[in-house]
């Protein structure tokens, strides 16, 4: 295996920027296809206090344009945009003072001043001309630790990309701010509050941290996106969207000179800026059980969660290979017991990483109950399993197996442009060095079922454990 | 759960161009052409790039061959990677289940794999395989059986001994059929806990008809019926070497894999069962008529409205793909109007969605606040009028056709992509070079076409409507619509 992943390494060439700004480059000349990954190093937990959401909310944004892409006119188009935001800040004022007459009419000027705003916009411009001219999965993705951007394009058009996407973060215009407010609360009716395991799980990491950011929602609390301004994704924007907290990942049929030398006339139009802060708070050590339990029109679901070091930390591989060998396949302890022999669950399985790994984050458990089944049947039958890993050793056979996995989905992975080229910005980003993503191949080998029993001592322990219940309401 | 995507739309077109190609042995370049990169020294707006022509596209060379027992083999050695894989269709699917055993072909595609056989114990099979990083699965959908095998080089010939054996000698353990069943009464019973959900499987129920092989579901009655005779004559008469067709991709040479396949697959021979029925006739359920499911802790209205459609060798497929791609995708008027303009929806759609063997749906829809659910149900509408009474633009036809025409290269992606593809067009007998007709059609197709498709196949008075969500929150309510609201009662019928 690693002839094949030492091959990879030997076509990946990074550079750069003076700017600050780090490009990784795969060569992959299967077809004639690139895949682009812009990956911030800002998500959830980035967030002030009060503006949760703003992330995703500036990931909306990041689609509507430039001064010269999504409008006719940028010049009649800013003061409308400007007005629109003065107008909601005192209609917010005038309703807060109880003073609906004056509300009313601020909010029929407001739609006013929106319809002329629409009118100079283009709506969806970029995304148009990204498609028409062949790209494919044009998409983003906000996570608790960072933000993504990708599509895919003809090699031809190695250019356009450099242009679009430069543009994108050089130039952007938050436009169609408040429409867009809307649809966002409607992805959050959505995801969250119309799904059940929805609810649960925002309920969930509320109650397993306390003080670190990982707590809150990356989708923002209803309260918080309705109050969310224009000035407050740009101020966001302007922290966090800054060269050196930016990896460009581009993989597929490209030649890196020309690469860089298209990345020095695009990308270094970015100015260099200081460093954007990073997040200081640590969630203490937990020191009692805590749990969370919600009524609603679901069958249940348990969750159990353990907190657990970040991706980073020497014994992540360790905590990573436990999951597996508890949650991966039909050989895993947790589907063995609790779905096939005990017929408890409908599935069950367990993985770090939530909900982000840059920091320490929980190992969390999920099942579905089979019809009839308690869930406290469930807890005590995954217990019996966490309790096994505390008490005996895995058997080698597990863990040979659970490694061959993990070495055959790093090889598996290589074959993709897309995939590639998100993993390449992310491991750049969030570890600083790309070439963690195939160190991994020698941190699997490391792992011992010593290791497997001392983290699982250390993790599961009563006091380091929270339990979400989903229960049916009773009529 | 912690990634928040901006989705284009979340229905996505089954698009079976989008894996497969040509039947020709040989390498075949589809573009001929090349020529330098010119690289700019300063930074221009992408109205000022030139781009240079598009590097040829080389076609994946591959065999195809008939084994004396009627299966048909394609193979395509790739050796980017030291991984094999391998898939497998066969002539069957759940629309061939007797109507009181629905839930009887996913039986048996779950347990053929998950049964273990004659001479191995399932334990003993998923032991074998999640040691070597492997697998083996094996499914029943609608239209079709899939059986497929996926192995690191060095263990291909275990690997593949254990496929021909799971599909020639499964055991259908008894344990293993009750976990199956288990598992399907569970999703029974969990089926209302998701509203996008209940709206896909009642809009579809709504349109072919709550009891059609396309639209029924699987209950719990339906479930008592099945025993396990039934699943091994199932098996039987759907996993046959007559009935399949087997495709390999990757790090192999191809003289020893056919001597493998030879004497993995050569001694099977055809079983005598009785064939299975033939495939359904297909009409509308319901002509018009708007229907909702009541679900008062939503917040939301989940709404899909469309009415029957067609197959993808209709005649005027191409101009109702660029139609889908006037409507849809980030310059589509659905998602400018309705997602951009109005802020009504983070998800909205409305496409042809054509099948291969039998008609498909016009399925348009989204979800939007409850107050909002009547004007979101007349944008959408208005929009479906408006694409059957006036040309679209030239610059939403340029749009469109450029789309489909500059991405076409990624229909080209990997040797497995165009191996699929090509399975699936001898599958359900389409030309093999079907997607090149279409490329053609799409070159060829004028906005009249568009208008002239739009009026011919979306019919506003057959469009069903259903709603689920909170009726006290809607208002205006769905009555000012017109026409009588049918109330659907979804409550799950429970086990005898």
């Amino acid at each position: 295996m690693q002839p094949y992943i030492d091959r990879v390494a030997n076509n990946i060439t990074e550079f750069t920027l003076d700017n600050g700004l780090n490009v990784i480059v795969l060569e992959r000349h299967e077809a004639p296809v690139v895949s682009f990954a812009t990956y911030a190093d800002v998500g959830g937990a980035d967030e002030p206090d009060g503006q949760t959401g703003v992330a995703h909310f500036l990931e909306h944004l990041a689609f509507k344009g430039t001064t010269r892409i999504g409008t006719r006119d940028y010049e009649q188009e800013a003061p409308l945009l400007d007005r629109l935001d003065e107008l909601f800040e005192q209609r917010r004022a005038a309703q807060a003072a109880g003073d609906t007459a004056k509300a009313e009419a601020l909010n029929a000027e407001f739609e006013q001043v929106q319809q002329e705003a629409a009118a100079i916009a283009i709506q969806n411009q970029f995304g148009q001309i990204v498609e028409q001219a062949g790209g494919v999965g044009l998409n983003a993705a906000t996570s608790a630790d960072y933000t993504l951007y990708t599509y895919s394009l003809p090699a031809n058009k190695l250019e356009l990309w450099m242009s679009l996407e430069s543009e994108r973060f050089l130039d952007p215009v938050f436009r169609e701010f408040f429409e867009e407010q809307q649809v966002i609360l409607e992805e959050r009716r959505w995801r969250t509050d119309n799904s059940p395991i929805g609810q649960m799980v925002e309920a969930f990491l509320d109650a397993a941290f306390q003080v670190h950011p990982y707590r809150r929602p990356v989708i923002g609390y209803n309260e918080d996106i309705r109050n969310l301004t224009r000035q407050n994704v740009q101020d966001f924007f302007d922290l966090y969207y800054v060269p050196n907290n930016l990896t460009l990942a581009i993989v597929g049929d490209v030649d890196p000179a020309q690469v860089r030398q298209l990345a020095e006339v695009y990308f270094g139009r970015y100015a260099a800026k200081p460093a954007p802060p990073q997040v200081q708070l640590v969630e203490p050590p937990q020191t009692a059980p805590r749990s969370v339990t919600l009524s609603l029109d679901s069958e249940p679901w348990y969750l159990e969660g353990y907190h657990r070091p970040n991706g980073m930390h020497p014994d992540s591989m360790a905590y990573d290979l436990m999951a597996s060998i508890l949650s991966s396949g039909r050989t895993s302890r947790l589907y063995k017991s609790l779905v096939e022999e005990q017929r408890l669950a409908l599935g069950a399985a367990g993985y770090g990483g939530f909900p982000g790994d840059k920091f320490p984050n929980l190992l969390l458990f999920y099942a579905l109950t089979a019809p009839g089944v308690e869930l406290d049947a469930v807890a005590a039958a995954l217990h019996g399993e966490i309790e096994r890993l505390k008490q005996e050793r895995v058997t080698a056979t597990e863990l040979e197996r659970v490694k061959k996995q993990a070495q055959a989905g790093l090889l598996r992975s290589l074959a993709s442009n897309g995939g590639m080229a998100r993993l390449l910005a992310e491991y750049q980003g969030k570890t600083g060095s790309w070439r963690n993503l195939f160190d991994q191949l020698t941190k699997i080998e490391a792992v011992t079922p010593a290791d497997i029993q001392r983290i699982a001592r250390a993790t599961f322990r009563p006091e380091n454990k929270t339990v979400g219940q989903l229960i049916r309401t009773q009529d | 759960m912690n990634h928040y995507h901006t989705p284009r739309f979340r229905f996505s077109l089954p698009l079976p161009w989008v894996r497969g190609l040509i039947l020709l042995i040989g390498s075949l370049l589809f573009v001929v052409l090349s020529a330098p990169m010119v690289a700019a020294a300063t930074a221009r707006h992408y109205t000022e790039l030139e781009f240079p022509p598009l590097r040829a596209v080389e076609m994946p060379n591959y065999e195809r061959y008939t084994m004396a027992n009627g299966i048909v083999v394609y193979l395509m050695e790739n050796h980017e990677l030291p991984l094999v894989s391998g898939q497998a269709s066969f002539r069957t699917g759940s629309r061939l289940e007797p109507s009181d055993q629905v839930g009887l072909a996913s039986l048996t595609g779950t347990v053929l794999r998950s049964g273990g056989t004659e001479d191995r114990t399932p334990d003993e099979i998923n032991q074998f395989l999640e040691q070597r990083a492997a697998s083996v699965e094996t499914s029943i959908g609608d239209a079709v059986g899939n059986a497929s095998f996926d192995s690191l080089t060095a263990d291909l010939p275990d690997v593949l001994n254990l496929f021909a054996e799971i599909l020639q000698k499964p055991a259908f353990r008894a344990n293993q059929i009750d976990l199956a069943k288990q598992q399907l009464g569970g999703a029974i019973a969990r089926r209302n806990d998701n509203p996008n959900d209940i709206t896909s499987r009642e809009f579809s129920k709504r349109i072919y008809g709550p009891d059609h092989p396309y639209g029924r579901t699987v209950e719990h009655r339906t479930l008592a019926n099945i025993a396990p005779e039934d699943l091994i004559q199932f098996y039987q008469q759907s996993f046959r070497p007559e009935q399949m067709l087997l495709g390999i991709v990757g790090d192999f040479q191809p003289q020893p894999m056919k001597a493998l396949l030879a004497q993995a697959f050569g001694d099977w021979q055809q079983v005598a069962a009785p064939p299975l029925p033939p495939l359904p006739t297909v009409e509308q359920a319901n002509l018009g008529g708007t229907f909702f499911i009541e679900q008062p802790q939503l917040t939301q209205s989940h709404i899909a409205l469309g009415h029957l459609g067609g197959q993808l060798n209709d005649p005027d497929y191409a101009a109702l793909s660029l139609m889908n791609g006037v409507l849809n995708g980030f310059g589509g008027r659905f998602f400018n109007e309705l997602r951009s303009r109005q802020g009504l929806a983070y998800s909205v759609y409305g496409f042809w969605s054509p099948r291969f063997d039998y008609p498909g749906l016009f399925i348009a829809g989204g979800q939007t606040r409850s107050e909002a659910t009547v004007p979101f149900i007349e944008s959408l509408r208005r929009e479906i009028d408006r694409i059957r009474t006036a040309p679209v633009t030239a610059a939403e036809l340029d749009y469109a056709k450029e789309s489909i025409l500059n991405s076409f290269v990624f229909n080209f992606q990997s040797p497995s992509q165009t191996l699929s593809r090509l399975m699936r067009y001898e599958y359900y007998d389409y030309p093999a070079d079907f997607i090149f007709s279409y490329q053609r059609a799409i070159q060829n197709t004028t906005a009249t076409d568009i208008l002239r498709a739009a009026e011919k196949y979306l019919k506003p008075e057959e469009l069903t409507t259903l709603v689920v969500g909170n009726s006290g929150a809607i208002e205006p309510p769905l009555a000012s619509i017109k026409g009588d609201v049918v109330a659907l009662d979804i409550t799950i019928p429970p086990p005898q």
